[in-house]
């Protein structure tokens, strides 16, 4: 198990408090606290439009509360130096400029933190990049980004990891590697949250469950306990029935109205 | 995977965490390649200024010597500097725009939050390599100048090189100037629209509407403007350019400070406050 230097008094790595966060008139997260522990990975849930990103974002500092606290290690993200080695983040593997090589990009934002290039190439080797390790970006598939992405997180060795939708663009056995590789970044003692959209992909990969719908918390529970209320996707539909905006009325149903 | 955590690592001082940040911004820079098309651009400047002084040089020597007299050439670092100039400009808005109109900010952004530091480290690497560019691209063209015409009186080579000297690194300061315009405008718009056009009417529209304005304040407003300011600054009014020697050096060198200090001020409080 990994050292953590918080263990013993503090176990919430990521503190969502009281957060709210308003674009115009629109509410995008709307008094929402969760925690996240080390040691397991926590999924993050909702349907698209329900805040993830945005929760995500305002908790790597790009963008500010309009109320509440996000904080990881207690700390507000944009006081911490070289944080790569302590939090890791893929928010959109499509972030990259697509001209630069991969090793490139991941020594531009390594040489930052002061990781050297040893770095660089073993976390390419550790997500399957090594043999397109000088290829430029542009010619990559998503599912290769997202690969790139996730070695952008990994640069620093950081204790707390933060994935969004990192499995979209990946094809089976890349989904399957992924849900390997957050299991086992878990197991060695870190933080992992990991946003989805999909229930199905959560249950496979998470222990614990946050669930928002419209910026709120539905629920924030176990897959284990989720799953004695019956079917998971049934579940998680119903949860999150009330907060979704625009709903297909299933074939079934359609007859009936 | 056993790296120090956070509290195992040694506290991490402001100066080592700059160095760091500015070793990224020169690997950012250097790795667009962008970069090398601009560079390659400058480098066809001067080699194009060369030949005009080939061409020159010709045309001398097939003059009679009485008419010679009449032989009229703008100086060869003027020439040079303005397409040097816009090609900086132009590398300090791509500096911005190749990270805002990728997404790359908010990988960036992740890897380094401290975001004026990061604009700063950004505006160092762009404002050296415009200096050194600029240095060697004038020097470059005015060395050429001597070897091709020699002795020959034309576009300002009569004179001796000391002579020149203030308006080379006069010219130099210029085209720092206008890279760190083109930065500080370009992360103010966060976009490449818009951000030409602004550096366009800099050079162009600006001073044609200073131009036309009625006397004295054609004047006035034109030795504000960025293209009369380097030779109020070396003291050496040039042929080519009317309406300079009002402002006196240190004037000019203040008013040349503020183009570089507004914008990028400006863009540096907003990236603090702006989300991404």
């Amino acid at each position: 198990m990994r050292a953590n230097p918080l263990r013993g008094n503090v176990v919430r790595v990521i503190e969502v408090l009281g957060l709210t966060k308003r674009y115009g008139r629109v509410t995008a997260v709307d008094d929402l606290t969760f925690t996240v522990r080390p040691g397991q990975v926590t999924g993050f849930l909702g349907p698209n439009g329900s805040g993830k990103s945005t929760t995500m974002r305002v908790l790597l500092g790009l963008a500010t509360p309009t109320g509440g606290d996000a904080l990881i290690n207690g700390r507000d993200y944009r006081t911490v130096r070289r944080p790569l080695h302590e939090v890791g983040a893929l928010l959109d593997a499509n972030h990259v400029h697509g001209g630069r090589r991969a090793a490139t990009h991941l020594a531009c934002l390594a040489r930052g933190n002061g990781i050297g290039q040893a770095r660089v190439t073993a976390v390419l080797d550790q997500v399957g990049l090594a043999d397109v390790a000088r290829d430029r970006v542009a010619g990559f598939s998503l599912g290769m980004r997202q690969r790139l992405g996730i070695a952008a997180a990994l640069l620093g060795d950081p204790g707390v990891l933060v994935f969004d939708e990192p499995v979209n663009g990946l094809d089976p056995e890349g989904v399957r590697w992924i849900r390997e590789l957050m299991r086992s970044l878990a197991a060695e003692g870190r933080t992992v949250l990991l946003s989805s959209h999909l229930m199905s992909e959560v249950a496979l990969t998470a222990d614990r469950l946050v669930v928002v719908g419209r910026g709120r918390l539905i629920a924030d529970t176990t897959v284990t306990e989720l799953t004695r209320r019956g079917s998971l996707e049934e579940a998680y539909l119903s949860l999150t029935a009330e907060s979704v905006a625009h709903r297909a009325v299933a074939p079934a149903e359609r007859g009936r109205r | 995977m056993s790296a120090p955590t956070a509290a195992e690592r040694p506290g991490i001082g402001r100066l080592s965490a700059m160095t760091a940040i500015l070793a990224g911004e020169w690997l950012k820079l250097r790795s667009l390649r962008a970069t090398r098309v601009i560079l390659g651009v400058v480098a066809a400047a001067v080699l194009a200024v060369a030949a005009l002084a080939w061409h020159v040089a010709n045309l001398w020597d097939g003059l009679p010597p009485d008419q010679r007299g009449h032989l009229r050439v703008a100086e060869l670092d003027l020439v040079v500097s303005l397409p040097v100039q816009l090609c900086m400009a132009v590398l300090g808005v791509l500096a911005v725009t190749s990270e805002y109109g990728t997404g790359m900010i908010r990988a960036s952004l992740v890897a380094v939050p401290q975001r004026r530091a990061l604009l700063a480290a950004k505006a160092a690497v762009v404002a050296a390599v415009a200096l050194v560019v600029g240095l060697a691209a004038l020097f470059g063209t005015f060395f050429a100048g001597k070897l091709i015409l020699g002795d020959r009186p034309v576009a300002g080579y009569g004179a001796p090189l000391s002579d020149r000297l203030p308006m080379l690194f006069a010219s130099a300061l210029s085209v720092l100037v206008f890279a760190v315009v083109g930065l500080g405008v370009a992360a103010v718009a966060r976009s490449a629209l818009g951000v030409s056009s602004v550096v366009v009417a800099l050079v162009y529209v600006l001073p044609m509407i200073a131009i036309n304005l009625p006397k004295p304040w054609s004047d006035r407003v034109y030795s504000l403007l960025l293209p009369a300011l380097p030779g109020q600054l070396a003291e050496s009014g040039y042929a080519g350019i009317p309406y300079t020697g009002i402002l006196p050096p240190p004037g000019a060198l203040a008013v040349l400070v503020a183009y570089l200090a507004l914008p990028l001020g400006a863009a540096i409080v907003l990236i603090h406050r702006r989300d991404v």
